[in-house]
């Protein structure tokens, strides 16, 4: 009589148990699905004027908020400052964050700094640009060679064995200024001899403004000036638009990026084209690629967010109007 | 032996054969539950998961009905703007110069307060105009100039509204590009003009309306954390999608065409965690179709709970139905198990304490009853028949003793007539008074047990009696110890033993035959020796020892009765052992157990 009341016993503790242990196993996963990824992203700058980092942070937000992510965008005010942005990225590093996007000021001067970020073990995924280093996880940016050689084949189709050209390039170790001038020489391949000079304007209107000028005093021949940023490009169209403007304007330019004075210009006819980066796609993908990173999937290295050559003609397409004027601003 | 081998084969037999009734009756109880609370569980999980689609549907649909309703007043408020204005005389005289008489600065100042107007009583109008195809325009507070570098004549919402004749078009989201330095996401909304000189359309009446206010619309419902809103356009153009970015970079894809062709106004996609629910609704007023999509995810997100709540109960029930099958099995098993028990115990032969008493009056009770009165029945004719055994043994027996083979008798008197004749006296009387004694003693006592004295005393006088008639030819000796001769033993044992001897041993010897009768007390058992120098016996004859011989003269007492009665009444490891060697004589032992040395040693312990 005993022995089976202690049978009995046994089974029903053991199913307790059994149903204890699969609601133990339930919480558990759900307290796993319920942790929540941190990502920091440091952009170079944080510009509400500038619709290239200002579309890209908003894709990064609404890739965010696909994703269920906590994302905190922490960017300074000049994208010269490698300094500033170390100090950002140490910030970064000490709120534990477990997976850190960057996109490096200097290709060498903040190689040190984003070693640190792996050295912490947290994922490194570089934006934009990178450094002289293969030290990320992955690197979303615009292939800038290609999105240079767009700008060179375009320029070519009306370039001559004569032709001068320039280049107002933006920061002289920046990786994305090296391969879009690296793409651009390859894309008017037979005359990249008549590169004349290559500036640099530091980001800055004024200064890529004030080169502009000093090109066209030094060159009264000059055919072709390429802008390989927004300040690049738009320094000198203001500079060409200002000195020879209107149905004078012998030089041709070619700018990178579309804000809405590049916009004006393009449809004045300073701009033959400029070459619009999908910035929205790398913030969304620089995301997209983290959390990939982060659950161990493999990721090619290098991601393209893609580029588009725009012309007067086809700016008012239903796509590319999307791509000129995002409507985030209120 | 070979109970343990059953166990075993039991123990080991394939699934659903148990060893017990009460298994086999949990483990198909359980079984059933399982199922039935199974069954339980997905109908009423997949009945929570209809219920909630089915709420989610008709709510998103609420909601995008409204957005819908929202755009569809904004469209209707510029539709009846461009009505006024289409009638308006000061619209033609402006662009046409229709009626020159009037200054035109008035009639500009009173379409300008027109326009300020409206566009003071709606937020969302962002640019309103009139525009001729000869150049003549008039857009806003009349400060905006026409954007120099873009013609408007090619702009799309322009060449619609010359083409359509007098309805209103209304164009999908664009940039706005026709006023100087202005660039704004809108709806327009465009509508031809006609010029009253020719009964031409040749100018354009247009309304912006700002995208944002449809953005905000769209991007303040909530559809789960998830969740969006999207519009299309009558030819499949995007009017709004939160990822349009993505859509046209081809990162992501909208089913547009599946909304468009589909036939209800909800459905259902099938991508795992990702499923999502599209609700549609279609404007009739400007063909645009609201898109609601709502993660299925978000939608159950509380389905989990619910599921382990289910889950739990499920369980809990289960717990409690396996505890009443136990109890209720156990409840049937019991009386079997002690039915069972108590037959082992019949099985064994032990009748003692094995009747059951019963519960109720089910089937397992009718049988304990039966089993209880068969027990007693069978227990009650086993005694019956022990005991008429016994009286038939007895009976046999007597019958046995108090047969003296007649032939003996005549003999024995034939000896006696003719010593009698030869006047030999003194042998009359010891063989007389011998056959007398033995005649005495074969009839006088009924008991079974008699000393072995007595037994002794018999032989004796049989032996006696051959002796003499059997003269020179037989010789006989008896040397029993004294201190046995006062022990019992079962009666006319050693007799038939002498019996033996002289007709199967001494009869066919030609030269004088001897016995010797011998009993020795040897502590625990007591041993009666019978040795002659007969013939002795062959080892096929010593082997067959103990079978009945009928066709034996002697009084019918073999060595096989002999042996079976002290067996029976000593047991089995007592009896007769035989010893013979042919030509050389056979010796019969007699081994009983000695009941004073018995004693003595139960006294000692």
């Amino acid at each position: 009589m005993k022995k089976s009341y202690r049978k009995w016993l046994i089974i029903a503790s053991s199913l307790l148990c059994l149903s204890l242990l699969l609601f133990l196993i339930y919480s558990i996963q759900t307290q796993k699905e319920k942790k929540v990824v941190h990502m920091v992203y440091i952009p170079k700058l944080i510009d509400e004027t500038n619709d290239f980092w200002t579309a890209l942070i908003e894709g990064a937000n609404m890739a965010a908020k696909d994703y269920d992510i906590d994302l905190v965008i922490d960017g300074g005010s000049n994208e010269t400052d490698y300094e500033d942005q170390n100090r950002r990225i140490q910030k970064a590093i000490d709120s534990k964050a477990d997976v850190i996007a960057v996109s490096p000021i200097s290709y060498t001067n903040s190689t040190e700094m984003v070693k640190k970020v792996k050295e912490s073990g947290i994922k490194l995924i570089f934006v934009d640009s990178g450094v002289d280093e293969d030290v990320a996880d992955a690197l979303i940016a615009t292939d800038n060679f290609a999105a240079g050689m767009k700008m060179g084949k375009f320029m070519q189709q009306s370039l001559n064995e004569d032709s001068q050209i320039a280049i107002v390039s933006h920061v002289k170790d920046a990786s994305t200024a090296i391969d879009r001038e690296r793409g651009l020489r390859a894309g008017i391949g037979p005359y990249e001899d008549q590169i004349v000079e290559v500036v640099y304007c530091d980001s800055n209107y004024q200064k890529a403004y004030r080169l502009t000028k000093e090109l066209l005093e030094k060159y009264p021949d000059l055919d072709y000036i390429a802008g390989l940023n927004e300040y690049s490009a738009v320094g000198a169209a203001r500079a060409v638009d200002e000195i020879q403007g209107g149905a004078s304007q012998r030089v041709k330019v070619i700018g990178f990026d579309n804000s809405l004075e590049q916009i004006k210009f393009l449809e004045k006819g300073v701009f033959q084209a400029i070459v619009v980066q999908k910035s929205f796609n790398m913030g969304y993908l620089a995301v997209e690629t983290a959390l990939k990173v982060l659950k161990g999937e493999k990721v090619p290295p290098v991601i393209d967010s893609g580029s588009e050559l725009i012309t007067k003609d086809n700016m008012y397409t239903e796509q590319n109007q999307k791509l000129l004027f995002p409507f985030f601003d209120k | 032996m070979s109970d343990e081998k059953g166990k075993w084969r039991l123990k080991f037999n394939p699934l659903f054969h148990f060893r017990s009734i009460r298994t086999t009756m949990l483990v198909s109880f359980s079984a059933l539950i399982v199922s039935g609370l199974l069954v339980f569980l997905l109908l009423s999980l997949n009945y929570t998961t209809d219920t909630v689609l089915n709420n989610s549907s008709s709510y998103t649909l609420q909601l995008i009905d409204q957005v819908n309703a929202d755009i569809d007043s904004y469209i209707s408020y510029m539709d009846n703007l461009s009505d006024m204005m289409v009638g308006s005389v000061d619209v033609r005289n402006y662009l046409f110069r229709y009626n020159s008489g009037e200054n035109k600065e008035a009639i500009t100042q009173r379409l300008l307060n027109t326009f300020k107007t409206l566009k003071d009583s709606r937020e969302d109008i962002y640019n309103i105009g009139i525009i001729s195809n000869n150049g003549e325009y008039l857009i806003n507070d009349g400060t905006d100039s026409l954007n120099a570098y873009m013609d408007y004549h090619e702009m799309d919402w322009y060449q619609k509204a010359l083409l359509s004749g007098k309805e209103a078009v209304i164009s999908s989201s664009h940039v706005q590009n026709v006023v100087q330095n202005d660039y704004k996401w809108v709806v327009t909304l465009s509508r031809g003009l006609v010029n009253p000189v020719n009964n031409q359309i040749e100018g354009v009446f247009f309304v912006d309306l700002n995208y944002s206010s449809i953005n905000d619309l769209c991007e303040k419902i909530s559809l789960g954390s998830k969740g969006y809103i999207f519009v299309v356009e009558e030819n499949g153009g995007i009017v709004y999608h939160p990822q349009q970015h993505l859509l046209y970079s081809g990162l992501k894809t909208e089913r547009v065409d599946e909304v468009r062709n589909s036939k209800t106004n909800s459905f259902i996609t099938d991508e795992g965690d990702n499923s999502k629910l599209y609700t549609i609704s279609k404007s009739d007023r400007t063909h645009w179709t609201v898109v609601g999509v709502a993660y299925l995810e978000d939608l159950l997100g509380n389905r989990k709970e619910t599921q382990l709540t289910y889950v739990l109960i499920a369980a809990a029930l289960f717990v409690a139905a396996v505890l009443i099958a136990i109890l209720l099995s156990s409840m049937i098993t019991k009386p079997i198990k002690a039915l069972v028990k108590s037959m082992k115990k019949v099985e064994q032969g032990q009748f003692e304490n094995v009747t059951l008493q019963t519960v109720g009056h089910n089937e397992i009770s009718a049988l304990t009853n039966s089993f209880n009165i068969m027990t007693e029945e069978i227990h009650h004719l086993m005694i019956q028949n022990m005991e008429e055994q016994e009286q038939k043994r007895k009976s046999e027996l007597m019958a046995l003793q108090s047969q003296i083979n007649p032939h003996f008798l005549y003999n024995t008197l034939d000896s006696i007539i003719w010593m009698a004749e030869g006047g030999k006296n003194r042998e009359v009387v010891l063989m007389t008074s011998s056959l007398a004694k033995l005649l005495r003693q074969s009839i006088s006592n009924e008991d079974e047990i008699v000393t072995i004295a007595s037994e002794v005393e018999y032989t004796r006088s049989y032996l006696t009696i051959q002796k003499m008639r059997y003269q020179d030819r037989l010789e006989f000796s008896i040397d029993v110890d004294p201190d046995i001769l006062d022990l019992k033993i079962v009666k006319l044992v050693l007799q038939p033993l002498v019996e033996n001897a002289i007709y199967h041993g001494i009869k066919y010897k030609e030269t004088k035959g001897m016995i010797w009768v011998t009993g020795r007390n040897l502590g625990s058992i007591i041993v009666i020796r019978v040795e002659d120098n007969g013939i002795g016996m062959t080892e096929e004859q010593l082997a067959h020892i103990f079978e009945k011989k009928t066709s034996r003269k002697s009084n019918g007492v073999g060595a096989g009765n002999v042996n079976k009665r002290l067996r029976l009444y000593y047991g089995p490891e007592y009896g007769l052992t035989y010893e013979s060697q042919l030509n050389v004589g056979t010796t019969v032992t007699i081994r009983i157990p000695n009941s004073a040395w018995e004693e003595e040693n139960e006294e000692e312990l």
